[in-house]
């Protein structure tokens, strides 16, 4: 793992499972031999803070959220840049004494994005760990199928706040009811793309697709889109979750070529998308390729950029929606806060529940790593109204008092019985000089396509 | 190895026939049961999962959730073998999700609505037989089940190799036994036959074996006492010879 060293705060999950150890004399003598003497000497004063107990996750001096989240396999990349951004501000918070008095900590736990150990996480989370809430989360396959288990703990008053997913299910009913969202939804994202594709021209949409909830979700999305203009799909072709980009996605490139599409977009993880894209790109479809927000934009241009020489042969024809500004755009107060942040705390990647087999390097700056940044602004601001004495009965009521609430990024954010999402504005962007920039011009940009590809 | 007697030779032919007749008539029977009972076993298990998606799911269907209903197929996918398919189809016909990679077959996305068990070939996929089941009685749309006619009829063939075996090594241990009885069948003959070439070359016949044969209360000893006594008429001085 090329990542830095974690700091104090960087590493709560670790430091929690420590603190509980640490009471025993004997396993400070037997670990002496590995920790270095600070390492070792930071371990005992946090026991010394923490033998209060916990209720519901919530103790004296901490708040423990629980998260599972893709810290290993080919979309890890995700877990990791939105639990860096979400730790560049909890830090900060920590080391100024936390939310009246209390530490924010997380424990973490990997699922691969996976169904099955999501599921296996979020109870030992909900049983055994017992935190506070659910924070954090990654996927829509695996969020998807969490949520009954938020249901079932419902007397628990468990909730689940601000997946890394804008899949429908935890907006409406059934389960809507025990989430809250941030970002925007894939509905709003997959609707714009569809909605300035069509109006530059480009009618002709196909749809790549990871095969699982989070595709369907955004096929659903660009169906309903298109609908909207009496449209139908042109083509569309599916890829198995977990796809590295080392696979070949020609098949499905192929069948793209027969029905020529003059636009698709992209619902997927970074590795499939870099592959369809190269794969896209070398076969001949030289069409605009749009991603969703979730497939972590900087991830999959760094593997288009990493193996090839002239990457500006296929990241020309990438456009990607965001849910966040971007980090840039430093006239953005949140924005300029995040870039601080990032530069002063320095996150590093989560070393506990990351793979050492895995290499990753983290980026200083991300949209992934943004929205995390923003999760976790708003998630103190939900433990500062909670006040001195936060119980999970005292959350939903929290949230709602959130109106007009400014997280510096040019739109305000506000909650209530019928609005647990956040946010609803959705950017777009190009690739320009190897890195994203906002895109504000579809027709320039369509025209540029075109020539691009002749 | 067991000698077979030149009298019982075609007795036990006929014994080993008859096992061979007996345990291919018994495996063909079985086979054939096992074949019929394992497809509709089948057919039945991919009934009830569409059944159970198509009756588990139509508050999602009603409220448009195709991600969480992409879900609850995928969960069920593991059920159908190694490659086996779902797709939902809407009251339009339209496909609305499905689990193919890395698209959707175009004999399925051509095809006419279908109903009950039908079978299909899948272009580069193979044979399948497809089960669709109504939701909402056919107005919500209807769920397809796709099994692999290869994994049924590699199910099938494992079933029958577990039931082959056993058969075979039923059919080997019966002819080794029925040597074994054919040949103590014949022993007291060979015995006999031994003790007449004996009497006729006037040779001795105090031998432990021509005692035990003239004291048996079968056939074989019977005879053993008419030759002696033929013997004895024969040539009422012989010695060696204790009448019976």
């Amino acid at each position: 793992m090329k990542t830095k060293k974690t700091d104090r705060f960087s590493n709560p999950t670790r430091r929690t499972i420590v603190k509980g150890l640490a009471a025993s004399p004997l396993v400070l003598a037997l670990g002496a031999n590995k920790l270095g003497a600070q390492e070792l000497s930071q371990m005992s004063s946090n026991t010394q803070s923490s033998n209060s107990e916990f209720v519901n996750g919530v103790s004296d001096s901490q708040i423990v959220l629980g998260t599972s989240a893709a810290f290993t396999g080919p979309s890890r990349g995700l877990g990791i840049e939105l639990y860096r951004g979400a730790m560049a501000y909890f830090q900060d918070v920590n080391s100024k004494g936390g939310v009246h008095g209390r530490e924010i900590t997380l424990k973490l736990y990997d699922d691969g994005y996976q169904p099955d150990p999501a599921v296996n996480n979020t109870t030992k989370l909900m049983r055994d760990d017992k935190v506070f809430a659910l924070f954090g989360y990654v996927g829509t396959p695996t969020v998807t199928r969490v949520l009954p288990l938020l249901k079932k703990f419902q007397d628990e008053n468990f909730l689940l706040f601000f997946p890394f997913t804008g899949a429908q299910p935890q907006r409406q009913l059934p389960y809507g009811p025990f989430a809250f969202n941030l970002r925007a939804s894939y509905r709003q994202e997959t609707g714009g793309l569809v909605e300035n594709f069509v109006r530059v021209g480009r009618e002709k949409v196909g749809v790549f697709y990871q095969a699982d909830a989070y595709g369907r979700s955004g096929w659903a999305g660009c169906r309903e889109a298109l609908a909207k203009h009496n449209l139908k799909m042109v083509g569309e072709a599916t890829y198995t979750r977990g796809t590295q980009y080392t696979a070949s996605l020609k098949d499905q490139v192929e069948w793209f070529m027969r029905d020529k599409p003059d636009a698709i977009v992209c619902i997927g993880a970074y590795a499939a998308c870099a592959a369809f894209l190269r794969d896209a790109v070398d076969g001949g479809l030289q069409v605009p390729i749009a991603n969703l927000s979730f497939v972590g934009s900087e991830n999959l241009l760094k593997l288009i950029t990493d193996t090839h020489d002239n990457p500006e042969q296929y990241s020309q024809f990438l456009v990607n929606s965001q849910v966040v500004p971007s980090y840039n755009d430093l006239s953005l107060e949140g924005v300029q806060l995040y870039d601080e942040f990032m530069t002063k705390n320095a996150p590093s990647a989560p070393s506990e529940v990351t793979s050492d087999d895995e290499e990753y390097k983290t980026f200083d700056r991300s949209f992934v790593s943004l929205e995390g940044f923003l999760n976790a602004k708003l998630m103190t601001e939900i433990f500062t109204r909670l006040g001195p004495e936060p119980t999970r009965e005292g959350v939903e009521e929290a949230v709602f008092t959130i109106q007009d609430l400014d997280l510096g990024i040019g739109e305000t954010v506000s909650f209530n019985e019928d609005r647990r999402q956040g946010l609803d504005r959705v950017y777009y962007t190009i690739v320009e000089n190897g890195s994203f920039v906002p895109l504000n011009d579809w027709t320039a940009a369509s025209n540029g396509w075109t020539e691009a590809a002749s | 190895m067991i000698k077979i007697t030149r009298l019982f030779q075609w007795t036990i032919f006929g014994v080993i026939g008859l096992f061979g007749v007996l345990g291919f008539a018994n495996a063909i029977v079985t086979l054939t049961a096992i074949d019929r009972d394992l497809t509709r076993e089948t057919r039945e298990n991919s009934q009830n999962i569409a059944k159970a998606i198509a009756d588990s799911n139509v508050d999602i269907l009603l409220n448009n959730d195709l991600s969480t209903l992409q879900s609850r197929i995928d969960q069920m996918l593991p059920l159908l073998g190694s490659n086996g398919y779902i797709y939902i189809t809407d009251e339009h016909n339209e496909i609305i999700a499905h689990t193919f990679v890395p698209n959707i077959p175009e004999e399925i996305s051509s095809s006419e609505p279908t109903g009950g068990i039908i079978e299909r070939t899948l272009k580069g996929k193979g044979d399948f037989f497809e089960v669709s089941h109504p939701i909402l009685a056919g107005v919500g749309g209807n769920v397809h089940i796709l099994i692999d006619q290869d994994d049924v009829s590699l199910l099938i063939q494992g079933a029958m190799g577990n039931q082959v075996w056993p058969l075979a090594i039923t059919f080997l241990i019966a002819i080794v036994l029925g040597l074994l009885l054919v040949n103590l069948a014949a022993r007291p003959i060979q015995q006999l036959l031994h003790y007449a070439v004996a009497l006729a070359k006037k040779e001795s016949v105090d031998e432990p074996q021509n005692e035990k044969l003239l004291v048996r209360k079968d056939e074989a000893g019977d005879l053993a006492r008419l030759y002696q006594y033929f013997a004895l008429v024969a040539d009422p001085n012989r010695s060696g010879i204790d009448a019976k």
